[in-house]
């Protein structure tokens, strides 16, 4: 039995020709992957970002500003937004996600600030007296006021305001869809994001609107609000960075032992064992079901018939009786406990008990019968 | 290959120096060093793939006794050093299935792993899994072979403690304790004198003629008869009553009964049955009988199939054509006995005296017991009715002159041996 063959675990051969199918189908899709993100070019960001080329995204008015010598900085946190703040015109796409007091603070760096469709919270921040009046559909609005006659026609509408201190344009159906308010910084509020989208800059006079609104001074600065700016959580800095940065590289080195450490554990000392179980069925498990379907339907008559049954056999057996006795001679054995003819009748033969009591009653009348029985 | 648990720790302590050094390029120098070690562990390692096995030791052992059973390595090539792993089914109950190994360049050695079986039947081996730790104890080679053997776990006879009461009783049937009983099937021993209390219809008056004392015969029963032990492994043979299926029960009980009725010289067969025979013996000798007996008992195992009454009963009329008699171990449960065994009885006991011995549930009888509320009087209703569909079974079957007994798993054994040297005794077989 010494044979040098009984190793079971695949060698190196066959580990590489099971494992060569699935390596080849992932090497497919990684050069699919690539191919295909090449393929479609550099474009990143989200709605309202200067370097998405998404239809949503404001690549192409980006590089129209820049065309006419502007300088747009994309920036994401707010912390390098208002570094760069002085002395450019700031876009917020989103405003809402600001704090009003960072949003003031904007205000007073820049020279000029633009807030894409802020809430009413946002906007009484620069302007103590404006009101959000309500939601307009985004159609073609003519613009009636001075600051944007030269743009003409443009597509706006979005969130309306109304407002008695500063400009108002583009009138519509629930107020004002630009509105200028200029407390020593020119404040602009626009209703809608939709002049600045790639999508809809061709049309109307939107490209001229959105020029004039951002190309103002010689520096855009365009802030893109980022959910992952650590300024605008409540927490202020992540644990991380709170640790000196050589700590960093140690809990780097941790999770590479942590890795190690589920290698370690998750390599079994050969296969899981498995048991051909037998058959577990309890024996009693039909009594024990029937007791079950007994019990569902209130069968408080087949069970007293069950119970008298067996009683009437162990006393016919005690008097040795064999199980056809009939009813006279099984009463005539059972009174000799001293009780009544009748009354053994009604206990042995009697109606079914109807309701659980009364069964239970009967059960434990029978009983003390055929203790009776026993001592008599 | 397969990593031990000073990587993480070198990695973990690693992490602290990184720490303290606060470099980046620490991770690098900490998982090349890492990396390093693993690699001249893994090439330095001992190859357990060379290794050859052999096993011997216990091929036997009865249920809830212990077996050893010795792995022998043997290493052709560098140093092994790490451990091995046993691997048995779960059942086979190896008591520590891991071992630490340290063979030598071109030595042997040999590990004992110890077995409790937790089950009747044929336990195997699995598996031979061997660790090879490599010089640093970073990482080691692992590869498994297959090392067949198997232990037989054999029924354990549990009822073997009422042997001895039984062969008293057995020798006082023979006469040898000078009581005396005649019948049918008894045959003439010898003559004695006569004391008092002798049956009078037992002199001898042509020997007490020859004799100058009163003369009686003596008669002991007729030996070499035979039993044929019928086995059903049929569905209702794998209900438990307690935490062993019936069919161990059934066995426990056919072992006492085997033994006894060999050593009252009669011969016993054996033989499984549900749909097909699924073990059977016979012709054994009654001196070595116990041994084929409770190996061909031991492999088998309840199946979840109706038994067919017409096959065995034409399984039992081939395997016996002298009268003999045949010992049905059964679970006794009404329908199978009224609509499967019932029909076919009849040619059976016509040539046959036959014995059922039912297996009874104590549970069904604490059932029965149960009062106080609506629950448990249900239950001891539905036990009471379970129970007189038992008794109407057993009449149906007295009634065709077959003897039943039907007690619970602990009783049986002694019951069944009672009723057969009763039987013997009555000279009815």
């Amino acid at each position: 039995m010494t044979a040098g063959s009984t190793q079971v675990s695949p060698d190196t051969r066959r580990v590489w020709l099971a494992a060569r199918g699935p390596l080849a189908m992932l090497l497919v899709i990684v050069a699919a992957a690539i191919v295909l993100t090449l393929m479609r070019g550099h474009s990143e960001g989200g709605a309202l970002d200067p370097r998405s080329a998404a239809p949503n995204g404001s690549r192409a008015l980006a590089q129209v500003l820049g065309d006419y010598g502007v300088d747009v900085r994309p920036m994401h946190t707010l912390a390098t937004a208002s570094r760069a703040a002085h002395g450019a015109t700031v876009l917020v796409t989103h405003p809402n996600t600001l704090d009003p007091a960072d949003v003031k603070r904007l205000s007073t760096i820049a020279e000029s600030l633009v807030l894409i469709a802020p809430n009413q919270r946002l906007a009484r921040a620069v302007d103590s007296d404006i009101d959000v009046t309500g939601q307009a559909a985004e159609t073609t609005h003519a613009p009636e006021c001075a600051l944007a006659d030269a743009a003409g026609d443009a597509t706006t509408g979005g969130v309306g305001y109304r407002t008695p201190n500063g400009e108002l344009c583009y009138p519509t159906e629930a107020g004002a869809s630009l509105v200028r308010y200029d407390d020593g910084t020119p404040v602009t509020l626009l209703g809608t994001a939709t002049p600045l989208t790639n999508e809809a800059l061709d049309e109307a006079g939107n490209a001229a609107l959105t020029m004039r609104l951002l190309g103002e001074r010689e520096r855009l600065v365009w802030y893109v609000p980022s959910p992952t700016d650590p300024t605008l959580r409540d927490g202020s800095a992540s644990l991380l960075s709170l640790l000196p940065s050589g700590w960093r590289y140690g809990i780097a080195t941790l999770a590479i032992a942590a890795v190690l450490l589920a290698l370690w554990r998750a390599r079994r000392l050969g296969p899981v064992v498995t048991e051909p179980l037998p058959v577990v069925v309890h024996a009693a498990e039909t009594t024990e079901g029937r007791a079950q379907l007994y019990r569902r339907v209130g069968a408080a008559d087949h069970a007293a018939e069950a119970l008298r049954d067996a009683a009437r056999h162990r006393i016919a057996a005690s008097a040795g009786l064999t199980a056809d006795a009939g009813p006279v001679a099984v009463v005539a054995v059972a009174s000799r406990g001293g009780r009544s003819p009748d009354e053994v009748h009604w206990l042995l033969y009697g109606p079914a008990p109807s309701d659980d009591a009364a069964l239970v009653r009967l059960a434990t009348e029978l009983d003390r019968l055929e203790n009776e029985v026993r001592q008599a | 290959m397969a990593l031990t648990g000073r990587t993480p720790l070198l990695a973990a302590i690693g992490a602290v120096v990184v720490g303290l050094v606060a470099s980046p390029a620490g991770i690098g120098v900490v998982v090349a060093v890492l990396l390093l070690g693993v690699v001249i562990d893994v090439v330095l390692a001992g190859s357990p793939r060379a290794l050859r096995f052999s096993r011997a030791g216990a091929t036997s052992v009865r249920l809830g006794e212990q077996a050893d059973v010795v792995l022998h390595i043997e290493n052709p090539g560098r140093r092994v050093r790490g451990v091995l792993r046993d691997a048995w089914q779960p059942s086979a109950g190896a008591v520590a299935d891991r071992h630490r190994i340290d063979v030598g360049a071109g030595q042997r050695a040999s590990v004992t792993t110890v077995l409790r079986p937790t089950r009747r039947g044929d336990r195997q081996a699995v598996r031979v899994t061997v660790r090879s730790v490599g010089p640093l104890g970073l990482a080691a080679r692992q590869c498994s072979h297959e090392v067949p053997w198997a232990v037989r776990a054999l029924p354990p006879f549990e009822s073997r403690k009422h042997l001895p009461s039984r062969l008293a009783r057995l020798q006082q049937l023979d006469g040898r304790q000078a009581v005396l009983i005649r019948g049918q099937g008894t045959e003439f021993d010898s003559l004695r004198e006569y004391v008092v209390g002798d049956d009078v219809r037992s002199i001898d008056w042509r020997a007490s003629a020859r004799a100058a004392d009163v003369m009686v015969r003596t008669w002991r029963p007729e030996r070499d008869r035979r039993i044929l032990i019928v086995l059903d492994t049929s569905r209702t043979s794998a209900g438990r009553v307690g935490d062993v299926p019936r069919l161990d029960a059934a066995m426990d009980a056919a072992l006492l009964l085997a033994t006894i009725a060999s050593h009252a010289g009669d011969r016993v067969d054996l033989v499984a049955y549900d749909r097909r025979v699924k073990a059977a013996v016979s012709g054994m000798s009654s001196g070595d009988l116990l041994p084929p007996l409770v190996n061909a008992m031991a492999p088998v195992e309840p199946s979840l199939v109706e038994l067919d009454a017409r096959g065995m009963v034409a399984e039992v009329l081939r395997r016996v054509r002298q009268r003999s008699l045949v010992v049905l171990l059964t679970g006794l449960d009404a329908a199978p006995i009224e609509h499967g065994l019932l029909p076919v009885l009849s040619s059976l006991t016509s040539r046959h005296e036959l014995l059922v011995a039912g297996i009874a549930d104590p549970r069904v009888a604490d059932m029965a017991a149960g009062r106080g509320d609506a629950q448990t009087v249900y239950e001891a209703a539905a036990a009471e009715r379970t129970t007189a569909e038992r008794r109407h079974a057993t009449t149906l079957l007295a009634r065709h002159g077959v003897s039943v007994v039907d007690a619970t798993p602990d009783r049986l054994p002694p019951a069944l041996a009672d009723r057969y040297l009763a039987l013997k005794s009555e000279g009815r077989l």
